[in-house]
């Protein structure tokens, strides 16, 4: 156990590094940012200044040592657009977005629970495809599609809720469900399957031969190992996420790190981008690794590396 | 009272939707007519295939045809709406309709042909991770963690940022961002078979590895991956509509459903129609190719985790 | 698994309850609420090149001189009066009593260290190009300041009202990193919070010694979507919103909420042919190509059925607004069987494929639709413009400042709110500028002649000489002005600016 342990965290670590590798790589072969930061009538002198100033003249692997060496004490340098430590600027930004993915993924299970559990129950009906393409309809729908829709029904036509911003729980409201839509299918379906391999179980039908009421079992039993593969995909939509994000964040004006990274990378704003993958990657591979560790825990089988 | 049913299922009457199954004959009926709603689905695929394929026959007008004089006309239901273009036109003036035809073409062949490759990738590297032991197993999943840790939007933005918004490059990039889903689902298969017995006879008897995984534990997987896939395409199409809009994929006047959705959003408070229906475009065909898909894992393998 | 879930809903729930509750402070009826697309990158405003950073600049900085926005001339701000002595030497007089946030009073050496600190090379500020043309700053007394320009500086004036005016004491005491988060100014409004990419709020400034604003409190709110933006309008969380598209024009007029104000900007927007060759050999570098291209297209009908009417047809780059207009000239008619021609003559028979660049829809809204447009002119005429997107003004700036935008690619000119034909003549058509596509010695000596004489009769002579130049050897695709469109919300009265400034304090809430 400790020794899986010990292996899974060494993965992780290997998994942080190569995706700050894989970042910086990006990141410097995209363009040049001194075109940018430099004012109009700048000349060649200038521009060699500047390139110099920002260490862009040494080889690319000292680059890396030296951004290495000081994001581990948590210095990403300064923001090329604003003048600001990256660290900071990323680290304010990053709260609003977590908070909307979890909030996102409670509106995602609270959809894909009730609809895979029905599913489950009523395999192969007409229920259970009904179930599939509402599940569907969440995803395919595009997300800005379905955010400016609610955007004009709850806060245009009904004034029930402030069309964007962030600050009150109602303001959480539309952008979680938005979010939490296009997570639902995918998580409804592993529910679904994780309810019917539960069902055929020997203890269920012991517990169903026993009289209990069909709901019941399934709340008892059913329920709790259909969690296994939740997690799991839960913890793999964590990564997916950010894409969902960024059009989320941007339609209701959510001050997240998603546009903050996006618009980062077509300012050429290398330090901030750095930073944030950095974290972001951090967050998600540590979820990743919870998700793995504690399904592993419960099935030895599919451990990694076992 | 207890029966067997043709599919494996124990069934106990009077419990859900478990019904006993009298005759072999009478349980494939059933099945295909189960199946109902999957070959709906592939009904209404290959129609939507059709029209992309026909498309220089079936569109009305030339996608590209610009007339400033008629832009912006609603439906042909609605007020102000002509017979002349059925579904409106858009902001300059292009046929919707006609436009529709041709974008199914992008999206189609987008989600093919990434598909294909991300499959053919994603199996291949869950077959070595399963296989080959430990080492190369923690190696492989270290690596499929920083892909799927690594945010696909920046991953996106590089590379088109460096080879150019094309199909090519979309395609090539929605490929890469897909593979590491198949290998967990892969791996995790492979590792269960690899302890049968047919598989511990075959080295007995000296089969070579590629043997062994290709002519052994590979046709096993073939319903797996089959579903996977093409669930898959759904996802791909969803997210080539994402990276146009995005502006990261097809480059307008060049139709295609995503940037038609990214040109119509403005317009979505007035002239709806021009975001509305590649929208239902892309819901219609997403919800089709998943009720394939589940028809699809229904016929082949019922007791599918999918 | 019951248990969990509950305990998820829970921590979720406590984690939405403690998210900040947001600058509830003050009150809807003492806020005014704007909207911005992107954030500011800096509260100093010589330190960046965004436009939003000029206007919110306005409301917390004053500047030395400042435009009526009513007449459109430029009036006495921060300064009482102005003189030139000579060619070279102007005097400005400055108010008296006049105090900054911090209570620190103004002084002639508050200009002295704001021109100063923008014209010092070593502070590589973006704003020193603007001024390069003012030589030293010298304070005669408290309330005298003398300005000595490199030769005759006609734009002088007009460039008064381009440079607000900072604290020398926090530009000592504080240096360059503090000053990008904490403005200190002498304007009506200062500011009291920036939650960076979200929202800034501004708080009266009670001791200012012009107008009194109407609203106490300013909420800047930045959202970046442009329907929500229209929809945050009409359901009254926000009561001003620029650059509405013509074509949403409707929607805000119709919901009763709100409506829409427009004003002829001094942005003017062109396209611009790779004359000068920065990008190589291509068959702009040929009038008669350039002749047939302007001749192609039917901008009248863009501007009719596109735009709805909103922009103004000039003749070449330079704005009815700006000084030295020369109404006389007129745009070219679209005729197509002389296009075709001249493009035969000039050897192009079977018409020519080339690379049309556009984007910046920021910038210009609806530009997509009119570039659209113009190309489907232009294949009538045997042209075949591939139309080629860039959606990152970043990236799209960039490229037209290394000389890669060419053959043809979309633009437009804000004149840095500087009312004067040389603002643009010098940036977009002058050899050898970074922006210039264009290279003619004949429009260079003219260039030259207006910016070097104080005398305004011989200036507008000047201009209107270059203006036939251009025309005549079609410099480059000519357009429109642009006309702005704001969207106000019914709970306020606000014009439209014709210079794109929005004058938070002279917004006023409507009578019921």
């Amino acid at each position: 156990m400790r020794r899986y342990l010990a292996r899974q965290l060494v993965q992780l670590v290997v998994v942080i590094v190569g995706i700050s590798m894989l970042a910086f790589a990006i990141l410097h072969v995209i363009g040049d940012p001194v075109l940018l930061l430099l004012p109009q009538n700048a000349g060649k002198a200038e521009y060699e200044r500047y390139h110099k100033l920002l260490g862009l003249d040494k080889p690319i692997y000292v680059q890396y040592w030296k951004f290495a060496s000081r994001a581990i004490q948590g210095d990403f340098g300064k923001s090329w657009y604003t003048d600001t430590p990256a660290f900071r600027l990323v680290l304010q930004r990053m709260a609003p977005t977590i908070y909307l993915t979890l909030a996102g993924l409670v509106m995602a299970l609270l959809i894909a629970l009730p609809l895979g559990i029905v599913a489950a129950l009523k395999r192969h009906s007409f229920v259970d495809n009904l179930c599939t393409m509402i599940a569907v309809a969440g995803q395919a729908m595009p997300i800005f599609w379905l955010g400016i829709m609610l955007i004009i029904i709850f806060a245009v036509r009904l004034k029930a809720l402030p069309a964007s911003g962030y600050g009150t729980w109602q303001h959480f409201l539309m952008p979680a469900f938005t979010l939490g839509a296009f997570l639902a299918p995918l998580t409804m379906r592993l529910v679904r399957s994780g309810v019917i391999e539960i069902m055929n179980m020997e203890y269920i039908k012991t517990a169903r031969a026993k009289g209990l009421g069909e709901w019941m079992v399934v709340v008892k039993h059913a329920f709790r190992n259909a969690c296994i593969p939740v997690i799991t995909v839960l913890g793999l939509q964590f990564g997916q996420l950010l894409g969902g994000a960024i059009i989320t964040e941007t339609v209701f004006a959510w001050p997240g790190v998603a546009t903050l990274t996006v618009e980062s990378i077509r300012n050429q704003d290398f330090p901030v981008v750095q930073c944030a993958v950095v974290l972001l990657a951090l967050i998600i591979v540590s979820v990743n690794f919870l998700v793995d560790m504690i399904v592993g825990l419960i099935d030895p089988r599919i451990r990694v590396g076992a | 009272m207890k029966a067997v049913g043709a599919g494996g299922e124990v069934a106990i009457k009077g419990v859900g939707d478990f019904s006993p199954e009298p005759t072999a004959a009478r349980a494939s009926l059933r099945r295909l007519w189960r199946l109902k709603w999957g070959m709906a689905a592939a009904a209404l695929m290959l129609l939507i295939v059709a029209s992309a394929v026909l498309a220089p026959w079936l569109a009305p007008y030339d996608p590209l045809a610009v007339d400033i004089q008629h832009r912006l006309a609603p439906p042909v239901w609605m007020d102000g709406g002509t017979p002349k273009h059925l579904l409106g036109t858009d902001q300059v003036g292009r046929d919707l309709l006609a436009r529709m035809i041709y974008g199914g073409r992008v999206s189609l062949i987008v989600g093919v042909t990434a598909v294909l490759i991300s499959a053919t990738i994603g199996v291949l590297t869950g077959l070595t991770a399963g296989y080959f032991g430990p080492r190369v197993d923690w190696l492989i999943m270290a690596l499929v963690n920083v892909m799927l840790s690594f945010p696909f939007v920046l991953l996106a933005l590089a590379v088109i940022a460096v080879l150019g918004p094309s199909l090519l490059n979309m395609i090539i990039v929605l490929a890469v961002a897909d593979w590491p889903l198949y290998v967990r689902v892969i791996r995790a298969e492979t590792l269960a078979m690899r302890e049968r017995d047919f598989v511990t006879a075959g080295r007995a008897l000296g089969m070579s590895h590629a043997r062994i995984v290709f002519r052994q534990i590979f046709p096993n997987l073939v319903s797996v991956i089959v579903v996977i896939a093409t669930l898959q395409v759904a996802r791909v199409i969803i997210l080539e509509s994402f990276l146009s809009f995005l502006g990261l994929g097809v480059q307008p006047p060049t139709p295609a459903w995503g940037n038609m959705l990214g040109e119509g959003r403005v317009y979505m408070l007035n002239s709806w129609w021009i975001a509305a229906f590649p929208g239902l475009a892309i819901f219609v065909t997403t919800l089709a190719i998943n009720l394939m898909g589940n028809a699809l894992r229904d016929w082949l393998d019922p007791h599918m985790k999918l | 698994m019951g248990r969990a879930a509950a305990l998820a809903i829970v921590a979720w729930l406590a984690l939405v309850l403690a998210a900040p509750a947001g600058l509830e402070a003050q009150t809807k009826d003492d806020t005014v609420v704007y909207a911005l697309q992107s954030d500011i990158n800096s509260w100093d405003p010589p330190n960046s090149v965004l436009r939003e950073a000029i206007i919110l600049g306005y409301n917390v900085f004053d500047h030395l001189a400042a435009r009526d926005i009513k007449t459109g001339k430029v009036g006495p701000s921060l300064a009482v009066s102005w003189k030139a002595l000579n060619d070279t030497t102007w005097e400005v007089k400055l108010r008296k009593g006049v105090k900054f946030h911090d209570g620190t009073p103004f002084t002639a050496r508050d200009v002295k260290a704001s021109f100063d600190r923008v014209l010092n090379p070593e502070n590589k500020l973006v704003a020193r190009g603007n001024h390069a043309k003012i030589k030293s700053v010298e304070v005669v007394d408290e309330s005298t300041v003398h300005f000595q320009t490199d030769g005759p500086y006609p734009l002088f004036v007009e460039r008064m009202t381009a440079l607000v005016i900072q604290s020398e004491n926090q530009m000592r005491q504080k240096g360059h990193e503090w000053m990008q988060e904490h403005p200190v100014g002498t304007g009506p409004y200062r500011l009291v919070k920036w939650d960076k990419k979200q929202e800034h709020l501004l708080s009266r400034n009670d001791e200012y010694w012009g107008p009194k604003p109407a609203f106490k409190y300013v909420r800047v709110r930045i959202i970046p979507e442009t329907a929500t933006q229209i929809a945050e309008l009409i359901s009254g969380g926000v009561d001003i919103i620029k650059a509405v598209p013509p074509d949403q024009m409707d929607v805000i007029n119709k919901s009763g909420q709100a409506r829409t104000g427009t004003s002829p900007i001094l942005r003017t927007a062109i396209l611009q042919l790779d004359q000068a060759g920065r990008g190589g050999p291509n068959p702009f570098t040929d009038r008669r190509v350039r002749q047939a291209v302007n001749l192609a297209v039917d901008a009248d009908a863009v501007i009719k059925h596109v735009l709805n009417g909103l922009g103004d047809r000039v003749a070449t780059a330079v704005n009815p607004m700006a000084f030295g207009f020369d109404p006389s000239v007129k745009p070219y008619k679209q005729d197509i069987a002389r296009a075709k021609k001249l493009l035969a003559d000039a050897g192009y028979p079977n018409g020519i494929d080339f690379r049309f660049r556009t984007g910046l829809e920021v910038v210009e809204p609806a530009v997509l639709q009119t570039d659209d447009a113009l190309a489907a002119d232009m294949v009538k005429a045997g042209f075949r413009p591939q139309l080629n997107y860039i959606g990152d003004q970043t990236v799209y700036t960039a490229q037209v400042k290394d000389g890669k935008a060419g053959p043809m690619f979309n633009w437009s000119w804000g004149y840095y709110s500087i009312f004067d034909a040389d603002a643009i003549l010098y940036d977009v058509f002058k050899c050898g500028e970074s922006w210039s596509y264009y290279c003619n010695k004949d429009l260079d000596d003219l260039i030259a002649a207006g910016r070097s004489t104080l005398d305004q009769k011989k200036r507008t002579e000047i201009y209107a000489k270059a203006q036939r130049l251009l025309f005549e050897d079609a410099a480059y695709v000519f357009k429109w002005g642009l006309r702005g469109v704001w969207g106000i919300s019914n709970r306020v009265n606000y014009e439209a600016p014709r210079d794109e400034i929005d004058r938070m304090w002279l917004v006023t809430p409507r009578k019921k």
